[in-house]
């Protein structure tokens, strides 16, 4: 009985230690990782049904204007309609380990899917961040699942010295998504022992923009542009929905959406 | 005469039949006797293979038509929609000598890059003249898309009741 009323103090101030401990830890690390996010998109042509090139963008940063922690996974948001029945994109595939060993020259011209850059920093820094001026998407071998896989290559320079791959897969989405493209982030090593590397902002296209397969016919080779995926036949009432949600190596999220404005009605 | 039908078609759709000729020419026999339409059911394997070219698209939706070989050869048509990124449905027409089959299918559908592929079942369920009695379920239903020209080459296979 005098064992258990002398452990009774230290049980209450060990609860309410905790309890401080908790209160002044959780505000701390909820500053600490409190990102944000930017999402930009459009179709170049922007015209119902046609074939078109996807660009898209995000900008992610914290509250505190810091560089935010690493990406561990993107998950972006596309409106139902776009339609990839038609396209010619992704004529080829590319195999990512020949990707990872050879960079671009291991893979088909006709696995090109798009382009863009990116720009990268160390966690610590607070610099307006490195450029990866390549980035570049090629059509992955299918998933298991039978979906489309996108590999997003990188060849990096300072501060990141390597060249980086990325898998997406595009997934089928409801309601007013039609897909998703959800890619994993491995981390990006910057030098050695020191932290991974975060990726402040990406540019990038799916589309046929810039894009030029070939063909072989009577033994030449025939330059071609790849149709792209086409713009939903109808436009939704506010303009076609995009979101993106993003994962950090820390375990916190963020997500951001904005809308492609309906195209203007053609005059016949 | 019906014997003479009977023996020609049996010829298009296989050795299958020619057990179920006897049968098939009893119950026409009757029916003619009796004035009133008799069926007798006979199952036939399906294995047949159709060559396609799109003749047509409008959203999700290939539409294709040409000439089926193997069990039950003849003109063939096909609807493909692309319900999703990894789904397909189907509607699949047969068209062989003395009436037409036609059904539902659906699979799953993967991009391979020059070539996308579908894969799944067909369900029969619609028939006419010599056919209008064909119903059968769970028929293996596969096909190849090239993607650059969307022809089709379409493979089904199974049994079928007709």
């Amino acid at each position: 009985m005098g064992e258990r009323g002398d452990s009774m103090p230290n049980i209450k101030t060990l609860i309410v230690a905790v309890a401080l401990l908790v209160c002044w830890c959780v505000p701390a690390a909820a500053s600490a990782t409190e990102e944000k996010a930017t999402l930009h998109a459009s179709f170049s042509p922007d015209r119902l049904g046609a074939s078109t090139t996807i660009e898209f963008g995000f900008d992610v940063s914290t509250v505190e204007g810091l560089a935010p922690p690493p990406l561990s996974s993107i998950n972006l948001h596309m409106p139902a309609g776009m339609n990839y029945t038609q396209t010619t994109l992704g004529l080829a595939i590319c195999q990512p380990a020949a990707l990872q060993e050879k960079g671009l020259a291991g893979c088909p011209a006709n696995s090109r899917l798009g382009y863009g850059s990116a720009f990268v920093e160390v966690p610590f820094g607070t610099g307006a961040g490195h450029e990866l001026p390549e980035v570049q998407a090629l059509m992955g071998p299918p998933s298991k699942d039978s979906n489309i896989v996108v590999l997003f290559y990188a060849n990096g320079t300072t501060p990141v010295y390597a060249q980086l791959v990325f898998r997406g897969e595009l997934l089928p989405a409801t309601g007013v998504f039609g897909s998703q493209l959800t890619t994993l982030v491995p981390p990006i090593p910057s030098v050695p022992n020191g932290p991974d590397v975060s990726i402040l902002s990406v540019k990038a296209t799916i589309g046929p923009n810039h894009l030029t397969y070939y063909k072989y016919r009577h033994g030449r080779r025939i330059p071609f542009h790849p149709i792209g995926i086409a713009v939903p036949e109808r436009c939704p009432h506010g303009g076609f929905p995009f979101s993106a949600e993003f994962g950090f190596q820390d375990g916190s999220t963020t997500s951001t959406s904005t809308t492609v404005p309906c195209p203007p009605k053609r005059h016949r | 005469m019906a014997m003479k039908n009977f023996a020609h078609r049996s010829l298009a759709v296989g050795g299958t039949l020619a057990a179920a000729a006897g049968a098939l020419a009893l119950a026409v026999g009757a029916a003619g006797a009796s004035g009133t339409p008799a069926h007798a059911a006979r199952t036939i394997t399906l294995n047949d293979t159709g060559h396609l070219h799109r003749t047509s698209s409008k959203g999700f939706n290939l539409y294709e038509s040409g000439s089926a070989n193997g069990s039950l050869a003849g003109t063939i048509t096909l609807h493909l929609d692309v319900v999703s990124t990894n789904r397909v449905t189907a509607e699949l027409k047969v068209s062989p000598r003395g009436g037409s089959m036609s059904g539902n299918a659906s699979g799953s559908y993967r991009n391979n890059g020059a070539t996308a592929s579908f894969s799944g079942t067909l369900t029969i369920n619609h028939g006419t003249g010599s056919y209008s009695h064909a119903h059968g379920s769970g028929l293996k239903f596969s096909g190849t898309i090239q993607r650059t020209n969307d022809s089709v080459t379409v493979q089904v296979s199974g049994h079928l009741s007709v």
